[in-house]
This record gives C-alpha cells, structure tokens and sequence, in this order.
C-alpha cells in the first residue's frame, strides 16, 4: 500500500468530501494560497477555487462565527483555527452556540461544521503556540472530537467528521504532519467511537491519544524486551470514547496507564483512569496511572519543553513500576 | 378552568415587581399572548402577557403595588365573573416572616432586603439614614448596606414616613426580609428594633438566637464583625485520625486480589502474617494457595472450649450448717475450710482423685486446702499444695453473675442473692467433668449434712 503523510491525508480527506458534497467549504486564516503554515491544505484554492476556500481576516470570533452561521443554514464548514492555542478566542462561538443549537432547538438547527486544528509541543513555538487543549472541548456536551493518531486515521476520521451532522473538533498533532503511514487509495471512513486496538497484549494497557498512540507503541516495544506484554488502545475520538473496548481489556491486564498530552490535571488522562476505576475496580491489580503533560506553561527552552511531555521511556518505566506491583503511595 | 396569574420573576435576583398597571380591565375577555399588565423590576420595564384565553379576574393588586415574585395578581376565568372569590393567596404571600411576629406593625409598604448581588443571600445593614418616624422621599436614601462585595445606599423607594425599622445596624439581614415599613401618614407609634429584639420574643427562633444576637450586641458599641460561618477545622479534624487508625490495621491488596481471595477464601491476613511484603497483588495469592494449611489451634486436641455452667441453691441449710459447725468446733472452723472440703470433695468425686482447694474471698489473702476424703472439716489445715481449683467466695460482694473466660484452673465462683446461693463453674475440661463438679458442689451447698456421711 502507498505511504502518505498525515498532511496529505487530510488534504486528500477535504478533498474528497469537497468534490463528494458542493455544501463543503474552507474558510479561515491563510487557507487559501499559503495552504496553511503546515501547507496541510495546499492545492484546493486551485482546485475549488476561492470561493469554496476563503481567507479570512485575522479574527478567530468573526471567522468561527460566520461558519457557526453557514451551518446552521445549510453549508457544510471546515473552519481551519491554525493553532489549537486560539480556541480560547472561540469559546462562545463553539461552545455557547455550535455546540447547544441542536438542544436549545428541539433538533430543528443542526451545526454540521467542522473545526480543524493542532495540539502538541516541541516544535519550539513557546507557551502559547504548543498547548494541547483538547480538554476544554471535550468538556462541553455536544461536541464531538477527534483525535487521529496517523496518516490513516487523520484521513478516515476527517471524512467522517466532514459527514457528521454535529459540530466537531478535529485535533492533528503538528509534529506529525511528515509522519508517513499506510493509505489505501480507495475511499473509506473511520467510525466515532470505536477504539483502535493497535496492539495486543496481556500484562497492561496503555491507552493513548493522538500522538501519544507513537510514545504507547514505543514503550510497548521496550517493555516486551522486559518480557512485559502492553495492549494499545487508540481512542480516536475522545467524544464519544469507546469506554467498553477499553474496559475490556483492562479486565483482561489488570492495569492500565493512559497518555495524553494535555496537562495531566483535570484532564483527559483523569476523565479515562476514572471510568475504568469506576467500572473495572474489582479487576484492577494495579492503580490505573495518568501520564499527560506537566501542569506547566509549555517552555520556550528546547530542553525544558522536552520534560514536560510523556516519553516512551517514561511510560515503560511506570508500567514496569505497576507490573511489578510496587506501592506507588502510601495509603 | 381558571388559570393564576402571577409576578413573574423577569430578572435573576429579583424578588418582587411594581405593578405599573393593568392593560386589560377585569372580566375582559384575553387570549394568550394578549399583554396583560406593565411590569418594573429595577432593570427595566416589560409587559407580561397572558398564558390562556378567557377572562381576566379577580385582580388583587392595584397600580403602583409592589408584588412579590410568585404572588398571584389575577386569574384568567372561563367567566368574566371569575371565581367569586377574592384573591385568597395574596394576604399570605404578603409578608409570611411577619404573620409569625407577637406584636402588630404600623401600617404601610414593606421594604425588604434587596438583593444586590446574583449570588448574595444577605447583606449587612451598615446604618439606617432615617430615623422612626422621619419623612422620606422614593429617592431618598433609606439605609447603607454591605454586601460580601460593596457597600452601597438603598433609596426608600416610597414617599411617606418611616414607620419601622425592624433590623439594627451591624446585623447580617436575609434578602428578602422585611427591614422596614413606610407609611403614607405620619406614624403615630413608630417602631424601631432589631432582628436579635424580633427573634427573643420569637421562642421558635431561639436555636438561631445566639448567631444572630452577637452582631446586634457588638452594634451597641461599634461597627460589628459580620457574621461568618463557624470554622468548618473544627468538624474536619477527627477524620484524619480515623482515617490513620484505619491505616494501622489494614492489609494494602489490589481490588483484584482482594475480589480473587474473597472468592476462593483465602485470608490475605495469613500473607501478612507469613512475613510477605505489601502491596498483595494477584501473583501473590500462589503464594497464599501455597502456605501450609491454618494450624488449628494448639490446644484444641486435648482441651475443649471454655465452659461456663451455673446452679442455684436455697442458702439456709448452707448457713444453718455453717453456724452449727462454728458453735460446735473450737477454734471456729473457718467457713473457707468447709468451702474448700466441699469442692475438693466434689472435685474428687467427678475426676476421681483428689487435690488442693485454694479459697479466694476478698479482701481476704487466698487460704489453700488439701482435704482428703474423710477428713473431718474441723481438722483441716492450710497448704501451700498447687491447686487444682479455685473456690471465689464472693456472697460478701454485691456481685450477682460471673463471667469472666476460663482460667489456667477452673474456678467456682459463688455469689449470693437474699437467700439464694448461685455457683458459677468455669473451666476447661471435658463436659461430664464440669456437669458433675458443679452438681457435687451445688449439692453439698444444699445439703450440707450429706457431706457428712
């Protein structure tokens, strides 16, 4: 099979739906002839020409807005926030109107929109260009989000929220725009809500998100040198989570570590370990661990930005930790 | 059906609405969605429409009232009669905190405690600008309150006279409470008091008493601390002590180990005891399957469970018996002795070989006694013999039942009510052992002169 990009993918992915669906467009800053600062979207003004593409002033409320608008009158937007830091500048739009229109409506307003946009730190962009904010969305009730973790998963899981009648926010990890992954060439969707078991195994899971399915699949690989066998479950979508695939096989290892990389405090990692205590305590032979990114504002500084991530050797020295069966506080 | 009208709250802190006035008249006919009256919070001015088709009736409030919120102003009829009745609900929605107060009020509007703030529920009355009984203005400033985020002025609202202030300065007022009551003539007996004054006559307000009279006595001399909850430290601080206690004894296992050996029944206790490190996890309970078997306990072969048997016997042959044998032997056969030759006695009859009687009767020192079948009474000595059974002579003492465990010998304990002797028996030995002792004992006790033959 043919290896492409992440960044291809999702080009391929808007692409598709926009030769599939003339209701979708693009709309948000340097989309059109830059294709983004990542170039993801290179070649569609091209091909779609400008109207279907728009460049937007930079004003992150009014362009979110005005797509918020189109899909509640019809349209099918892909608004392209460039980075995953401007989300608090969006807050209303998404989340007080997008996300509560179908519900305040009875169902008669749908919000058939997508946003596009980034998470992941060291590329050296500084504190507020490298936040993972995934979090904050997955908080509010009626948004969607998707989390792809490779070429393949970007493109399946961008077509399917291309086609969802529900907003939904798309998260890439910038880093791994050049990552290269297997794609079919033909058409095929990702479903939301159905976990991605990347990896069996008996000893513990790892469950992780984004580009911490990578760090989960490296640790795995150093602790089978251990003789330690890891599970890795690839969410892909955060909301809805696939809550029965993970606690099925954390019935089956006993214990689990779950990675992502936004801060570890009131964050994903703590809303996950907390289902499967919830619903799979009396199967539990280990805590179930968090690992997300320090409680800190992302550094500028190479070496301390490199700390405040999880690490593939970081996750296999706590499943090594939580095979053994050490105390890991004192009651 | 007639339906309510009522003052909707059109505001999130609002408590009540001015009535500015009726659009429609009663018993004109309304349709739902007709404007039925102007209402003014103190954010705006609105008009409030009706909810059903029929009549309106039974209006119960005039222009210009102020009406609290959920207060039912009108009602909307199939007739243009409505229900006859007047509007029933009004004069006990009117103010319920004062129905309850002993003393009548002047007569006048209610000014209440407003709120200030979306999220206060009281306010603190920094002082009053009127005085019982001055002339006041709608805009005139009433009194100053502090809430937890300003301080501000509150007008008075009405024109009139100041009839009532009914809270003091420096006490913490609930929103909504009436604090003062302007009337529309000068009042002829105004009323000035606190809440601390209102409460003590008020005997179902005396648990709230003390928190809410402390401002009103600190306002006496000076601007008073507002009142705070009580520091929560106080009833937070025995949990961590539970909490560590609870630690001490408990084993740290896994909630998978802990279901795993619950099923198969295996006491994580015994991998404690076998010296095995915690946290127990899974892999650990091979270790528990593996442990020799619990040791039953050591004695359990050759020993039986503690017993515990008692008797009852009349006392008056005892005593009869007792007296006898104090006239007749001189010196004075001690009553320890003739406790002692009936134990032993008894003790040799059901085991079958003899052996030494130590008597305990507090607070006297324990005397020993080793007799030998036939011996007579009088004759007996003390010994320093090891015995095999003890004999408590407690009739002295108030005691009346006994039950203290089995001891390395067993005892006989005996204890007195009025006239009736009660013998306990506790040991360990083999049940026909125990059933023949005691009713040897009990026996002799009864009858003393068998003991004779």
């Amino acid at each position: 099979m043919r290896e492409i990009t992440l960044s291809k993918a999702v080009n391929e992915a808007i692409a598709e739906e926009m030769r599939r669906d003339p209701n979708v467009f693009l709309l948000g800053e340097d989309v059109a002839e830059a294709g983004t600062p990542f170039k993801v979207l290179a070649g569609l003004v091209e091909e779609f020409g400008p109207k279907r593409v728009l460049d937007t002033p930079i004003s992150e409320p009014g362009f979110v807005g005005i797509a918020v608008g189109a899909a509640l009158t019809g349209s099918r937007p892909i608004v392209d926030l460039m980075f995953g830091d401007f989300l608090f500048l969006v807050m209303d739009q998404l989340c007080n109107q997008a996300a509560k229109a179908c519900y305040m409506s009875g169902g008669k307003l749908n919000v058939p929109m997508v946003l596009r946009t980034n998470l992941g730190a060291t590329r050296r962009s500084a504190a507020q260009h490298s936040q993972s904010l995934h979090a904050l969305v997955a908080h509010i009730p009626g948004l969607k989000v998707a989390l792809p973790s490779s070429a393949y998963e970007a493109k399946g899981l961008m077509k399917t929220a291309i086609r969802d009648n529900n907003p939904v926010v798309i998260f890439e990890d910038k880093l791994m725009y050049q990552d290269k992954a297997p794609v079919p060439e033909g058409e095929y969707l990702i479903p939301f809500g159905k976990a991605n078991i990347k990896r069996e195994g008996r000893d513990i899971t790892l469950i992780g998100t984004s580009s911490m399915v990578q760090v989960a699949e490296k640790a795995a690989d150093l602790l089978a040198r251990d003789g330690i066998s890891a599970e890795v479950i690839d969410p892909r979508t955060i909301v809805p989570l696939d809550e029965e695939t993970i606690l099925a096989s954390v019935r089956k290892t006993s214990r689990a570590i779950v990675i992502d990389e936004g801060h570890q405090s009131y964050g994903i990692t703590g809303e996950i370990a907390s289902r499967i205590s919830e619903k799979a305590f009396y199967y539990l032979d280990a805590p179930v661990l968090r690992m997300g990114a320090m409680d800190v504002p992302v550094p500028f500084s190479p070496a301390l930005e490199d700390l405040t991530v999880p690490t593939p050797e970081a996750v296999a020295e706590r499943a090594r930790q939580s095979v053994r069966g050490e105390l890991f506080h004192a009651a | 059906m007639p339906h309510e009208v009522i003052m909707p709250a059109l505001g999130m802190a609002q408590d009540s609405g001015v009535l500015i006035g009726w659009l429609k008249a009663a018993g004109d006919p309304v349709k739902a969605g007709d404007p039925l009256m102007e209402v003014e919070t103190d954010k705006a001015t609105m008009e409030v429409e009706a909810a059903h088709d029929g009549f309106l009736t039974d209006l119960s409030a005039e222009a210009g009232a102020t009406v609290p919120v959920g207060q039912v102003v009108a009602m909307i009829s199939d007739t243009p009669e409505g229900s006859g009745k007047p509007g029933a609900p009004t004069e006990a929605a009117v103010a319920p905190k004062e129905d309850s107060k002993p003393d009548a009020m002047p007569e006048g509007r209610k000014i209440i405690m407003p709120a200030l703030g979306m999220a206060q529920d009281s306010a603190l009355i920094v002082g009053w600008s009127k005085a019982p009984g001055d002339a006041v203005s709608a805009d005139d400033t009433l009194l100053e309150v502090e809430t937890d985020k300003s301080t501000m002025e509150v007008p008075a609202g009405h024109d009139g006279y100041v009839a009532a202030l009914l809270a003091a300065e420096g006490e913490d007022v609930p929103v909504g409470e009436v604090i003062a009551i302007i009337s529309a003539e000068r009042p002829d007996a105004p009323v000035r008091r606190s809440r601390a004054e209102a409460s003590q006559g008020r005997p179902e307000a005396t648990e709230s008493l003390p928190e809410k009279a402390a401002p009103a006595i600190a306002a006496q001399s000076g601007p008073a601390p507002k009142t705070t909850p009580a520091p929560r430290t106080a009833g937070a601080q025995p949990e961590p002590k539970t909490r560590s206690a609870a630690e001490g004894g408990r084993v740290l296992a896994s909630p998978k180990a802990r279901r795993l050996a619950a099923e198969e029944g295996l006491d994580l206790q015994r991998l404690v005891d076998a010296g095995a490190t915690q946290p127990f996890h899974v892999r650990d309970l091979e270790t528990l399957r593996q442990l020799p078997a619990p040791q039953p306990a050591p004695a359990a072969a050759t020993s039986h469970a503690a017993q515990h048997l008692t008797a009852d016997v009349a006392a008056e042959a005892l005593d009869a018996f007792l007296d006898w044998l104090a006239k007749e032997s001189a010196p004075a056969t001690p009553r320890a002795a003739t406790l002692a030759a009936f134990a032993a006695a008894a003790w040799a009859d059901a085991m079958g070989e003899p052996g030494a009687v130590q008597v305990e009767a507090p607070p006297a020192a324990a005397v020993q006694y080793a007799p030998a079948q036939g011996q007579p009474i009088a004759d007996l000595a003390q010994t320093d013999a090891p015995a095999i059974l003890v004999l408590r002579d407690l009739v002295a003492t108030p005691l009346r039942a006994m039950q203290l465990g089995a001891e390395a010998t067993p005892v006989l304990s005996l204890t007195r009510a009025g006239d009736r002797v009660h013998v306990t028996l506790e040991g360990q030995m083999p049940p026909p052992v125990a059933i023949a002792l005691l009713s040897g004992f009990a026996a002799r006790l009864a009858d003393p002169l068998r003991h004779l033959l």
